[in-house]
C-alpha cells in the first residue's frame, strides 16, 4: 500500500487524507483508524516541533511554583525543630505527620484570635506537648538517661600539669627541709 | 511467536493480509444486506461521544492514588511538556491531572474503537521493570507486545525482515516513550513514518509532539503503570465484547464471523 514517510511534515491524519484525496490510496484501502481519528481528533494535532537550537529564541513558558499559606508555618517548624522525631509514612494516604499536626494546631489557635504571632509558636508547642508530642529543638544537646562518668572528662594535659606543679612543690619542700 | 537465531524476542506475529469481509461468505443472507450490516456495525459507535463508556473506568482520585501526577525534577523538564504541568513544588514537577483525565479519556476511546474494528494493537515499553507486566497485559487482551530491543527496520523494513505482505499494527501504545538511554523511543518516529497512530504515556521529561494521543502522566511508578495496563486491558476487552454483541444483534452468521478473523 502507498504511504508517505515524512514524519516532519503535517500529521499522520493530514498525510493520509491528502493521499486519499489525490487518489493514491483508494477509498477501499482506507486505514482502519481514519474514520475514528476524523470523529475523535486529539486535543492537539501531533505535528513535529523543531528542536530549538539558539538560546535566545527560548521563551520559557512559566510553570508556576506551588506554595501554600501553611508553608510559612512549616518553615518555622522545620527551622526550630529539625526534621521531627516521627518519620513520614508515605504509603498511607491519610497519614498526618508531626509537622502537619503543628500546622493544624497553629491555625486553630490563630483562629481563636487571642494570641499574637510571636507567642503563637511557643503556645502551639505547649499545646502539642499536652497532647503527648514532644518537640525537640534543633541543635540542643541530646538528653541522656545516665550522666557521663566524670573520669572520662579528664584530660591528659591537665593531669600532667597538675603532676608537674605537685612535683615542684615537693622539691621545694625537700629543699626547705634540707637547708 | 517468532524466535529467530539472533534471539531477539518479538512477541507478535504479523497476520497475513486479511481476507475481505464479503468474499468467501457462503451464508444465506444477501450480499447487500451483509454490507449494510457491516457499515452499520462500523459506523454506529462513531455517533456517540463515549460509546464504550471508558470515562467510567477511572476517576481523578484513582489517578492521584496511583501517583500519576508526579513528574521528574525541574532540570529534567522537556519544554514541550510545560503546558501539561500544573506547577512545580520545591523543584518537583506536578502534572495537571485535569488535563490528564481528558487526554486519557480520548486515548482510551480511540483504543476502544480500534479494538472494536479488529485492529492490531502493539504495546511497547522499553522499561525492563515493567516488561513482564506489559507482556501479560497484551496476552490478556489478545493483542501484541514488544518490550525488547527495537530493531531499526521493524516497521520501516517489515516487508524484507518478515516477508512480503506483512500487516503492520493499526495502533501502537507506548507505556513509556523513552528508551533505556533517556532518548525518545525510535518507535514513535517510525510509527509516524508508517502512518500508524500512537497512544503514549508522556512523563515530564518526554517529547509529546509526535505522539498522536499523548497522555501526560508518571511512567516510572509501578502503581501508575499497573493502572495504565489495567485500563487499556479493560477497554480493549470491552470493545471486543461489544463487537461480538453487535454482530449477534445484527444477525450475521457464525460463518462470516469466522472468516473475518482469519
Amino acid at each position: 500500500m502507498a504511504g508517505s514517510r515524512l514524519e516532519r511534515f503535517g500529521t499522520v491524519f493530514t498525510r493520509v487524507r491528502d493521499l486519499i484525496r489525490s487518489g493514491v490510496i483508494k477509498p477501499k484501502e482506507k486505514p482502519l483508524w481514519y474514520d475514528v481519528y476524523k470523529t475523535f481528533p486529539p486535543k492537539r494535532a501531533p505535528l513535529h516541533v523543531k528542536p530549538v537550537t539558539s538560546p535566545s529564541a527560548k521563551k520559557q513558558g512559566i510553570v508556576p511554583e506551588i506554595f501554600y499559606s501553611e508553608d510559612k508555618i512549616r518553615t518555622g517548624f522545620y527551622e526550630q525543630y529539625g526534621r521531627g522525631l516521627r518519620a513520614l509514612d508515605l504509603s498511607k494516604s491519610n497519614f498526618v505527620s508531626t509537622c502537619q499536626r503543628f500546622v493544624d494546631k497553629y491555625r486553630e489557635l490563630k483562629s481563636h484570635g487571642m494570641l499574637d504571632n510571636s507567642s503563637l509558636f511557643e503556645e502551639t508547642a505547649k499545646a502539642l506537648l499536652k497532647e503527648g508530642i514532644i518537640l525537640r529543638r534543633r541543635g540542643a544537646p541530646p538528653v541522656l538517661a545516665e550522666s557521663r562518668d566524670p573520669v572520662l572528662d579528664l584530660k591528659l594535659i591537665d593531669m600532667l600539669a597538675e603532676q608537674q606543679s605537685a612535683g615542684t612543690d615537693t622539691t621545694k619542700t625537700t629543699e626547705d627541709k634540707n637547708s | 511467536m517468532i524466535v529467530n537465531n539472533r534471539c531477539f524476542n518479538v512477541c507478535f506475529i504479523f497476520r497475513p493480509f486479511r481476507v475481505p469481509i464479503l468474499t468467501g461468505c457462503h451464508s444465506s443472507i444477501p450480499l447487500w444486506w451483509a454490507s449494510l450490516c457491516d457499515k452499520k456495525i462500523l459506523n454506529q459507535p462513531l455517533e456517540k461521544p463515549d460509546f464504550f463508556r471508558v470515562a467510567e473506568l477511572f476517576s481523578l482520585k484513582d489517578l492521584f492514588d496511583a501517583r500519576v501526577h508526579l513528574g521528574h525534577k525541574k532540570g529534567c523538564r522537556h519544554r514541550l511538556m510545560e503546558p501539561y504541568l500544573y506547577g512545580c513544588r520545591l523543584d518537583h514537577d506536578i502534572i495537571d491531572l485535569d488535563q490528564t483525565m481528558e487526554h486519557l479519556q480520548l486515548a482510551l476511546n480511540f483504543t476502544a474503537h480500534i479494538a472494536y474494528r479488529g485492529g492490531i494493537i502493539l504495546f511497547v515499553s522499553r522499561r525492563r521493570q515493567f516488561g513482564h507486566l506489559v507482556e501479560t497485559t497484551a496476552k490478556d487482551c489478545g493483542e501484541y507486545a514488544h518490550t525488547r530491543y527495537w530493531q531499526g527496520g521493524l516497521l520501516t523494513n517489515a516487508n524484507i525482515q518478515y516477508g512480503p505482505g506483512v500487516r503492520l499494527p493499526d495502533l501502537i501504545i507506548f507505556l513509556s516513550t523513552l528508551n533505556n538511554v533517556f532518548q525518545q523511543h525510535v518507535g514513535i518516529r517510525d510509527a509516524a513514518k508508517m502512518n500508524i497512530p500512537t497512544v503514549g504515556v508522556v512523563d515530564s521529561n518526554c517529547n509529546p509532539s509526535l505522539v498522536t494521543y499523548p497522555v501526560p502522566g508518571n511512567d516510572d511508578t509501578p502503581a501508575a503503570v499497573e493502572l495504565y495496563c489495567r485500563l487499556f486491558k479493560m477497554t480493549i476487552n470491552r470493545a471486543k465484547d461489544r463487537r461480538k454483541q453487535m454482530e449477534l444483534l445484527h444477525g450475521l452468521s457464525a460463518d462470516a464471523r469466522e472468516r473475518r478473523h482469519v
